[in-house]
């Protein structure tokens, strides 16, 4: 139990399970939709004095942290390591430093520009039958999937 | 002198938080409540390896299947969720409707999406897994929310679709 709980991943059902029920769970006890990019927005908003239009958001995201500590509690140690990351950077740390911060700023501005990230668009929105998310959806995975062929292929990582 | 200070720095916080409560809208949920909402929401990102580089850079290499079926099943439940609370009549707790629509057709979110999948690719990492990595220890994750923090803050400069519905995610 213990090891479940706080050191091991989960098979694609259970994860996706959790997923899902946090996601109902907070509809039907708040009437919200579960999305991460407004709480960036809300996060922007409080940077720059304004009251942040979520508002609720920038609680959630905060909370987002504690579960990833929790889930790794059994084994948890800070690193600067980043999996194949290392490898297609050669390990030099400003390059691993620029190259999640370039691809940060584009999952900012893109998720806003779409509408909405993984969480609003492909998992909320589909499960209502929007045809703009599924479109989105579409859209995220293809130019994923592109781009991680490409990056492997360029830099030589198997 | 010397008491004054701290007495001064206990203010200024203070009031901090109290402008954080204050410049929220009406009927606003409790903080905690919605911290724990994302507590678990990061909890399970973390079991389903979606914090995971490699495992990101599997799903879009199609080498591996977790992501692919992570991802489908967390629609699967939250679809099959949604349509049983319509069906009981009641679909939230306080039997109000659900607070959104789904999202309008702006054909330009198709440019955004293609942005959103590259940097999605690019950093392993959608905003939501970025923030669980930190408290994992990956520490260079500070770097990529960084990146969709200013991402987020550029787009309030040049927005592209105009925000007619209120409902952005």
């Amino acid at each position: 139990m213990f090891r479940t709980l706080f050191i091991q991943t989960w098979s694609w059902w259970a994860g996706g399970l959790g997923i899902g029920l946090t996601a109902l769970g907070l509809a039907w006890f708040t009437g919200k939709k579960l999305g991460v990019t407004g709480g960036f927005v809300d996060a922007c908003s409080l940077i720059a004095k304004e009251s942040p239009k979520g508002g609720w958001k920038f609680y959630f995201i905060l909370g987002l942290p504690l579960g990833g500590a929790l889930a790794t509690a059994g084994h948890w140690n800070w690193t600067f390591l980043f999996g194949q990351l290392d490898a297609l950077t050669m390990g030099s740390f400003l390059g691993k430093f620029i190259w999640l911060f370039v691809g940060g700023l584009f999952v900012g501005y893109g998720a806003r520009w779409a509408g909405g990230c993984v969480s609003g668009n492909s998992i909320m929105g589909i499960s209502l039958g929007s045809k703009m998310s599924i479109v989105v959806t579409v859209a995220f995975l293809t130019a994923g999937i592109l781009t991680a062929h490409l990056i492997f292929k360029l830099f030589g990582v198997a | 002198m010397a008491l004054r200070k701290p007495i001064n720095s206990i203010k200024k916080t203070s009031r901090k938080a109290s402008t954080i409560k204050r410049s929220l809208p009406e009927g606003a949920v409790n903080p905690w409540f919605m911290g724990g909402f994302g507590l678990l929401f990061g909890f399970f990102l973390s079991k389903s390896q979606a914090t995971d580089f490699d495992a990101m850079q599997d799903m879009f290499r199609l080498k591996s299947v977790q992501l692919w079926g992570v991802i489908g099943m967390a629609i699967f439940i939250v679809a099959l969720g949604l349509l049983i609370f319509q069906w009981t009549k009641k679909p939230t707790l306080s039997g109000k409707a659900l607070d959104w629509k789904p999202l309008q057709f702006h054909p330009e979110r198709i440019l955004g999406a293609l942005v959103f999948g590259v940097g999605w690719a690019l950093s392993g990492a959608c905003p939501g897994t970025a923030l669980t990595q930190i408290g994992e220890g990956k520490l260079m994750a500070i770097a990529t929310v960084g990146g969709i923090l200013a991402g987020v803050w550029l787009y309030r400069k040049y927005p592209q679709v105009e925000e007619n519905d209120e409902q952005v995610c």
